[in-house]
This record gives structure tokens, C-alpha cells and sequence, in this order.
């Protein structure tokens, strides 16, 4: 009997090598094509009857589409992992893949110390109003016409939605630079993990914190967490940050927080509909917008890659995952 | 005995009452908004006759232009001190003060989170060459064609100057998981536990081993150009630099020769050599990450220097010493 075969879509950047190494224990297969429909008929007409796991890149969402329930139930019979490149993977409908015996995995840890970077570079963006200086010196207009001054991260109190591995490591950078800690979190953590920060109810984050940065992963009870609601309940003058999920956030609502003045500022790594952005904050000088580049370093996206890697070669060898999600670690009972 | 005459040259933005309070113990004259003609020649006319202290800034500059030896050579015979609202004073003629016998202070240490804040800022930037996914955006374009950056992790951080900016940033960078390196006039002591894990090295070391570098020592006669082509020759391939301090740190030609090559790979620039003027070739590129001299630019912080304006002429008037008199000066007196 041959070897298991393994399945790539979307591209290998920077292991290229410890892909091809992969060999030692799989076959090694790629779907080529660029859409759902190719991907479909692959899996329908025998091309993949063999191969066991999935290496899910970052950019395959594009070529396949989302992991929806449609296409987990035609993938084929022997697929029994997949192992997906990100550390959300809110495009895998996992109870799809539960039921039909699949088990996924996902890339935390590694995505952590980049997407803090971001989060605090957005953070300290929006407390200056970056983006307007930022245009106006490279018009050639020095500080522009009526320059405004920013204000400072010390003695602030930022609060964090999602108090895990990234939102520690925003906190562990928040602390150096003089800021007060709080957080809102499922369960409370040690004392080791909280390092000092108060552990506080969702409405009392939301009304007492200077600045908010989003650090949940996107679920059906996640999504639209913050909306009209929160945002009246918010400090006047208030920051928000999200490196998270777009979907978090009512996009519109955020808007007309921005524009009746009670959102200070924004720093935003990821929306509602990405690649598409709300066009009131494109025109919106007072926000800091990047295009989801939260972990897009040569560093973190090796080790990312790697990751998914190492999930690969234990489903293969072992029949068991690195860093399975965690919705199944606790359901899966092997 | 007649109160003190104290004068407010340019604006007070945030602590106006403190300065109105000084009164009246202290009588209050200004000349808020105006020209350099036009305070010239009320100068010379006996207007401001008197005044044995002046509150100025950076921002006053803009009212009446920099205090140089024509404007301090017409100030009223009285005027004992100059107490200045900002870091840098290089808009004051100290010399022509001190010939005059006029002290001089500044605001030292108020600006140094503020600086530290935006050298981090501008360092994660440009190890992420930020400009072009930023730009891609807001022009619709969503990433364009970006090139991954770098993680600071695991990075070495070499701290030109580590006095109180300096120390700010070496702090912060630490929470980033970089390792720190400094060169400065002297070590600090090995009992300073501002940073235990710091390690002074000697300036070639820092050029030829950093994979950071950032500025943050004063511009003097001996530190013009710190940075030039000998120095970017023996940096390592693919270095950052990052400049909250004085752009005439940097040789820029031979920086922007740097970048085009490749050996830097990418810089951010709060400050330039000839601002307001910035080379056409440093705003259009996507390999630098730059703001218009901003680093201090915070209401926190600008309250905070000008409530320390405020107590150097209460102590001047009253006490009869500065409390943050410039540098030059007291190595002098």
C-alpha cells in the first residue's frame, strides 16, 4: 500500500523546502486549479481518493472558498485532517468537520508577538490621529494646516476583549509603555497569566476603558459584539483597536461613533467585508487602516507555515494534531 | 516691594489658568500673536520695559520667529530669564544670553515618553515597511504588493544616546522581545537599574552588529552627520533606522543612497535636515515611514512642559535659580 497522500492548496512560500521533505512520510499532492468549482471536482472525480490531511494555506479561502459545511461534506471519504494556515479559521465550519470525523488544526502561538506588534503600532497610530500628519508632510505640507496633537498611552487604561496569547502579549507591550490593564475574558486567568490586570465584566469594560483593543476569535456569539449599543455605553473619546475579526465590530456603527466624535480615533487591521472597506472610514483621516497584515512578516509566516507542517507530519505518522482548535480538543474524545 | 514682571511671548495652550494665577505676585504682560517687526519694535519702544522673565516656546517661534542675538540684543535690560517650553532650544541664541546674563531653561525630561512612544511607533513601521500596505489601502487597492516585514523579536535594538529618551525606548523595545545595545558618551553605571540587561558597546560595535538602530542623542557640533557613509558602510544588510532626535544626525544623501541599494531597509523619520523641507525622493518612497517632527506632540505632554515653564519662573522670580537651566549654561557658570 502507498503512502497517504497529502494536499496543498494555495502556495508553500517559505518552507519549500520542508515541504518537499514531507515526502519522507506522504505523498505530496496540489490542487491547481483557482475555483470552488475545480476544487469540487477534484474531490468528486478520484483525483484526492487518497489523500489523508490538508494543508490549508492562508490564501486558499480565495481559490476554494470558505470551508463551509457544502464543502467539508464532498470532501472525500479518506480525508481525516485538516490543517489550516491562521490562527482564526472562522471560514471552517468545524461542527461540519466534527461530525464527519475530521480533525483541524489551526497556528496559535505563532501568529501572537506579530499581531501584538500590529495592535499596539495601530494603538499608538490612533492616539496621535497618525494618518492625518502622515498626509499632510507627504503632500509636502509639513503638519498641514491645523495640526492637532495626540495624547499619550501613559496612565491610560486599556482594556482588552479576548485575553489570550495575543491579547497578553498586547497587554505584556500596553504595560511598557505606562499604560493600566483590564480585560474581559471568558474565565478569569492565574495571576501568573493576568500579570496584574483586573479582570473585569464585558459592560464594565466597555465603560470604563480609554482605549479597547479586540483580541477574540470570531464566533456566532462574538459576532457584532460591538455595536451601537457598546459604542454609546463607551467613554467619550474613546480608542478602538481590532487585529481580530472585522466581523466583531458593527462597521457602520463604528462609523457614526467616529464621526459624532465619540470614538477618538480607530486602528483597524481587519473588516466586516474584506478586501472591502467601509468608505466612511476610507475617507476618514482620524482612523489608522492596514489590510489585515497582522502577521505578514518573513519570521512569522515561516513559522506558520512550519506549524502547519508539523500538524501534517503528526496526523500522518501519529493519527493526532499539534494544536488541534480548541472546540474539538474538548469534544474529541479519541 | 512691586511684583515681578513676567512676559508670555507666543501661546499657552493648556495652562493658561496656572499662568494667570501667577498673579498677582507676579504682574502678567504678553504679546500672544503678532510679528517679529512688530515685537521688535514694541520691544525697542519700552513696552515690554521691566519684564525680568519670558515664557516661550517652540510654538512662539512661528509668532515671532527664533530668539536670536537680534531679538535678544533689543530685550529690556531687566529680562534675567528666558524659560523656554520645549526640549530642543536650538531657536534660542544661548551664547548671546549668557553674554547678556540672561539664564536660559528648557523642558527636559517632559517629552520623553512622548519621543519614546513614537520611535517605537515609527520602528515597528519601518521593520514592516508599513508604507506601502497603507498606501495600497487608502487608495483602494487593499495590500497591493506587499512585501512581508520583519518581527522585531529576537532583534538587536542599538540605542544611540540612551539619556532619557533613550532609556524609554530601550524599555519599551524590551516588551517587544529585542535585545538591547547602547553606545552613549559614558556607560551607566553598572548599578543603574534602568536596564539591567542592556549592554554598552562601543559605536563601531553598535553600527556593525545592530539590526535596529535608533537615534536618540542631542544634535551638537561633534554629533553632525553621526551617521553618514563610513557609518552605513559598516552596518549590516538589511538595517533599520529610526531618527526621533535631529535630522542633522543623519548625512541624508548618503542615507538615501543606503536605501536604494538595499543595505538599509527602511528608515523612520520624525525629523529632518532641513525641515520643514523634506527630500522629494524620503516622501515618496515605501521603504520610509515619516511624520512632521511630532514626537512630542501629545496634550499630555505639552501641558506638562508648560507647567514646568510655569515653575521655572516662580522659582527664578523667587528663589532666583532655574530649575531646568539649560546645559550649556551650567557647564559654564
Amino acid at each position: 500500500m502507498g503512502k497517504p497522500a497529502v494536499l496543498l492548496i494555495g502556495n508553500i512560500t517559505h518552507v519549500k523546502k520542508e515541504w518537499e521533505e514531507c515526502r519522507s512520510f506522504a505523498e505530496l499532492k496540489t490542487f491547481n486549479g483557482k475555483t470552488r468549482e475545480e476544487f469540487l471536482k477534484a474531490c468528486e472525480d478520484g483525483s484526492y481518493s487518497d489523500v489523508v490531511a490538508i494543508n490549508r494555506s492562508n490564501e486558499s479561502t480565495a481559490l476554494t472558498g470558505p470551508f463551509d459545511q457544502e464543502l467539508v461534506s464532498k470532501l472525500p471519504q479518506s480525508v481525516k485532517y485538516i490543517c489550516h494556515n491562521g490562527a482564526g479559521y472562522d471560514n471552517i465550519d468545524v461542527p461540519a468537520c466534527t461530525s464527519r470525523d475530521i480533525q483541524v488544526s489551526h497556528t496559535p502561538q505563532a501568529v501572537n508577538a506579530a499581531t501584538a506588534d500590529i495592535a499596539i503600532f495601530l494603538l499608538l497610530g490612533a492616539l496621535r490621529r497618525i494618518h492625518v500628519p502622515y498626509t499632510a508632510i507627504r503632500a509636502s505640507n509639513w503638519r498641514g494646516p491645523s495640526p492637532q496633537l495626540g495624547y499619550d498611552p501613559q496612565a491610560k487604561l486599556l482594556g482588552v476583549i479576548g485575553m489570550g496569547g495575543i491579547g497578553r502579549e498586547v497587554a505584556a507591550r500596553a504595560r511598557a509603555f505606562g499604560m493600566k490593564i483590564q480585560y474581559y475574558n471568558r474565565s478569569r486567568l492565574s495571576p501568573e497569566l493576568e500579570q496584574g490586570a483586573k479582570y473585569v465584566s464585558f459592560e464594565e469594560l466597555i465603560k470604563s476603558s480609554d482605549v479597547i483593543s479586540l483580541n477574540c476569535s470570531l464566533t456566532k456569539e462574538t459576532t457584532g459584539l460591538i455595536g451601537k449599543k457598546e459604542f454609546a455605553a463607551m467613554k467619550k473619546g474613546v480608542i478602538i483597536v481590532n487585529t481580530a475579526r472585522g466581523k466583531l465590530i458593527d462597521e457602520q456603527a463604528l462609523v457614526d461613533a467616529l464621526e459624532s466624535g465619540k470614538v477618538f480615533s480607530a486602528g483597524l487591521d481587519v473588516y466586516e467585508e474584506e478586501p472591502k472597506v467601509n468608505e466612511g472610514l476610507l475617507n476618514n483621516p482620524n482612523v489608522v487602516l492596514l489590510p489585515h497584515v497582522g502577521t505578514s512578516t518573513w519570521e512569522t509566516q515561516k513559522n506558520m507555515e512550519l506549524l502547519v507542517l508539523e500538524n501534517l507530519e503528526t496526523a500522518v505518522r501519529k493519527g493526532s494534531l499539534v494544536t488541534q482548535v480548541p472546540e474539538q480538543v474538548s469534544k474529541v474524545k479519541l | 516691594m512691586t511684583p515681578p514682571i513676567a512676559l508670555v511671548v507666543g501661546p499657552i495652550f493648556f495652562e493658561d489658568a496656572k499662568w494667570q494665577a501667577l498673579a498677582p505676585e507676579v504682574t502678567l504682560k504678553e504679546y500672544r500673536k503678532g510679528t517679529r517687526e512688530e515685537f521688535i519694535s514694541l520691544l525697542k519702544s519700552g513696552t515690554f520695559d521691566g519684564a525680568e522673565a519670558i515664557f516661550r516656546s517652540n510654538e512662539s517661534t512661528a509668532v515671532t520667529g527664533p530668539f536670536t542675538e537680534e531679538i535678544v540684543s533689543v530685550l529690556p535690560s531687566t529680562v534675567k530669564y528666558i524659560c523656554h517650553s520645549g526640549a530642543g532650544y536650538d531657536n534660542i541664541d544661548v551664547e548671546a544670553c549668557t553674554k547678556r546674563g540672561i539664564q536660559v531653561s528648557n523642558t527636559p525630561h517632559c517629552n520623553e515618553d512622548a519621543v519614546a512612544d513614537l520611535t517605537i511607533y515609527l520602528m515597528i513601521g519601518a521593520l514592516r515597511q508599513i508604507t506601502r500596505p497603507n498606501n495600497a489601502l487608502r487608495a483602494g487597492k487593499w495590500r497591493g504588493t506587499i512585501v512581508p516585514g520583519h518581527d522585531p523579536q529576537g532583534k538587536i535594538l542599538g540605542i544611540l544616546g540612551m539619556g532619557g529618551i533613550g532609556s524609554g525606548v530601550a524599555k519599551r523595545a524590551e516588551a517587544f522581545g529585542m535585545k538591547i545595545q547602547y553606545h552613549n558618551r559614558h556607560p551607566l553605571p553598572s548599578t543603574s537599574t534602568t536596564h539591567p540587561s542592556a549592554t554598552y558597546v562601543s559605536f563601531d560595535e553598535l553600527l556593525s552588529t545592530s539590526d535596529v538602530i535608533s537615534l536618540n542623542l542631542a544634535l551638537s557640533h561633534g554629533t553632525e552627520h553621526i551617521l553618514g557613509a563610513p557609518e552605513f558602510a559598516q552596518m549590516k544588510k538589511g538595517v533599520v533606522i529610526v531618527n526621533t532626535a535631529r535630522g542633522g544626525l543623519i548625512d541624508e544623501e548618503a542615507m538615501i543612497r543606503a536605501l536604494d541599494e538595499g543595505k538599509v531597509f527602511s528608515v523612520g523619520l520624525d525629523v529632518f535636515e532641513n525641515e520643514p523641507h523634506v527630500d522629494a525622493r524620503l516622501l515618496g518612497s515605501e521603504k520610509v515611514v515619516i511624520s512632521p517632527h511630532i514626537g512630542a506632540a501629545t496634550v499630555e505632554t505639552m501641558a506638562a512642559m508648560e507647567r514646568l515653564v510655569i515653575e521655572n519662573i516662580k522659582s527664578a522670580l523667587f528663589d532666583g535659580k532655574l530649575l531646568t537651566q539649560v546645559h550649556e549654561q551650567l557647564v559654564k557658570s
